[in-house]
């Protein structure tokens, strides 16, 4: 594995033979993937390849038609309690931040401590407060989403996510909606966390950041699973066609930008 | 648009140059004194018949008149206040059902909401007034008003609120979906909240409607603004005097409520606007 990281063969994230229909259109086609405890996986693939339809589906914001998905040892139901449970228990965080336009920052963080873990104002305030200074935005706790940054209000998500300590995190290309100046602060955030040990699921296009941190890349094309690799390998010599045409592609557009 | 206070006749017309500016003085010049023309023909027409006569104004001088106005609109307000309150409360519930998960719910409500819209209030009064009570439903005449304003308002109350809740971002509820908090919590922490904001001008507007129909209470005989100014112009013969004056009060208050209303809808969408 890269980075010279140790990561256990505790598995977080299992999906098992996952099949989905958007209507006629198969986005998701056999999807295979096991998450352990500590890794970080790095999705990547042509737009419209079901890349983020993936990462919904892991926490069920997406139905499936079939298949298996497997929290901790859990297997996650369809509705109800359990499946609010555990989808407590995996965090995500959205291209578009998604902050709760109408509650302060601090409330932001600590409204699912204390709505889903009955924490007390004082304890989820004071942990929120922790947080928001991980991520460098505490002295913004009492502004609205609308009066911060978009870097900024991602880093929040990125809080609002830890507050319930997730055994994982989800991330749909987290800085796709960001102004170039603030990727790097939003991606930093994001290095440190993978240092911690944070187990992630990352989609991005962000492809230096992927060799960095990831233990694993998935490429993904019409649907499909089709190379899976560290990411040494994955870059120097991935093994498709498509793979090699879609990194040829970044490049191109990369030099012409 | 210049901002928020760009008006549907900024969208439509260019701003007016020299020659238009003339054209506008003109049609103006002429409007008014159409208007006063009008106006100087009514009061004529008033004089003839002797309706400027001061006996018929100087009931208004006396202390007595004052409060049997006051007494009558202060049941109008009464009527108006419990008939918002009512319709509210019954158009939140109304809404719930009608975009909670259970088809037979939203089917029922859709179904009362279409009623309610679409009857006009003094039906819902004739039937409380009429229809009522020979099934032994004897109402005190303040609900014989109430009941129906309520039901007549609650459909358009229900419709106003769902379409907040549903210009509320998707992104919200899933981001407040994948934090694990269940549903009814996303619904009230997360969605109403953010709804209910975008259509409190509406709200408010509508009082304007719950308001003037509460006028509809001379028919089941409740002491409001409107059956105390009959009862004064029987008694007096003071017609145009005292619609006149009632005319005033009924234009105060809904213009307060627009104002209200107004307001509202600059600060919600300054907030909204900041919000996105
Ligand atoms: N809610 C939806 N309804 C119908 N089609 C959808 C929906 N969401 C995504 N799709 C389609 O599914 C395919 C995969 O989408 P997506 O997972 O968003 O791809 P990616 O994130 O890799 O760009 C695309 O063709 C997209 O148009
Ligand atoms: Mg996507």
């Amino acid at each position: 594995m890269s980075n010279g990281k140790i990561i256990s063969q505790e598995p977080i994230i299992e999906l098992k033979h996952i099949d989905k229909h958007f209507g006629s259109l198969h986005v998701l086609k056999d999807i295979n993937l096991t998450v352990h405890k500590g890794e970080v996986v790095v999705i990547i693939g042509p737009s419209g390849s079901g890349k983020s339809t993936l990462c919904r589906t892991i926490n069920r914001l997406e139905t499936i038609d079939s298949g298996e998905i497997v929290i901790d040892g859990s297997v996650m139901p369809k509705e109800g309690k359990k499946l609010a449970e555990l989808r407590s228990q995996i965090g995500m965080v959205f291209q578009s931040f998604n902050l709760f336009a109408h509650k302060t920052i601090l409330d932001n963080v600590t409204i699912a401590p204390r709505d889903v873990l009955k924490k007390s104002k004082r304890e989820a305030e004071e942990e929120a407060m922790q947080l928001l200074k991980r991520v460098g935005v505490d002295s913004q706790a009492g502004k609205v989403p609308a009066q911060l940054s978009g870097g900024q209000q991602q880093r929040v998500a990125i809080a609002r996510s830890l507050a319930m300590h997730p055994k994982a995190i989800l991330f749909d290309e987290p800085t796709s909606a960001l102004d170039p100046e603030m990727i790097g602060e939003v991606l930093d955030v994001m290095t440190e966390l993978a240092r911690d040990g944070m187990t992630m699921v990352i989609v991005t296009h962000e492809m230096n950041f992927a060799r960095r941190v990831a233990d694993r890349v998935i490429f993904m094309d019409g649907g499909s699973i089709l190379e899976e690799a560290a990411p040494e390998e994955f870059f120097a010599a991935p093994k498709t066609q498509r793979a090699r045409d879609f990194l040829n592609s970044l490049g191109d557009r990369e030099s012409r930008s | 648009m210049n901002g928020a206070h760009a008006s549907i006749r900024d969208v439509l017309y260019d701003a007016p140059g020299p020659k238009a500016k003339r054209r506008i003085a003109f049609v103006t010049v002429i409007s008014l004194l159409a208007l006063a023309a009008l106006l100087a023909a009514i009061v004529r027409r008033f004089y003839v018949t002797g309706q400027l006569d001061p006996k018929y104004w100087s009931i208004f001088l006396r202390y007595t008149t004052w409060r049997f106005i006051g007494r009558g609109l202060l049941g109008t307000l009464q009527v108006a206040a419990a008939s918002s309150v009512l319709a509210f409360a019954a158009g939140m519930l109304l809404m719930m059902a009608r975009v909670c998960r259970y088809r037979v719910l939203n089917a029922i409500a859709t179904f009362i909401i279409e009623l309610s819209r679409g009857i006009p209030t003094l039906l819902f009064i004739y039937f409380f007034f009429l229809l009522a009570p020979q099934f032994g439903l004897q109402l005190p005449s303040f609900w014989r008003i109430t009941l129906p304003v309520s039901i007549s308002a609650m459909g358009v109350t229900a419709e106003a609120l769902r379409s907040g809740v549903n210009a509320v971002p998707r992104g919200q509820t899933e981001a407040a979906v994948s934090l694990g908090m269940r549903s009814a919590s996303v619904f009230f922490k997360i969605v109403f909240p953010q709804g209910f904001r975008y259509v409190i001008p509406t709200l408010i507007s509508e009082m304007v409607i719950v308001f003037k129909d509460t006028t509809y209470a001379y028919v089941v005989n409740y002491a409001d603004l409107m059956q105390n100014a009959k009862v004064l112009i029987s008694n007096y013969d003071a017609l145009l005097a005292v619609y006149l004056v009632v005319a005033v009060i009924y234009i105060v208050i809904n213009y307060l409520i627009n104002k209200l209303a107004a307001t509202v809808e600059r600060r919600t969408r300054a907030a909204v606007a900041a919000a996105k």
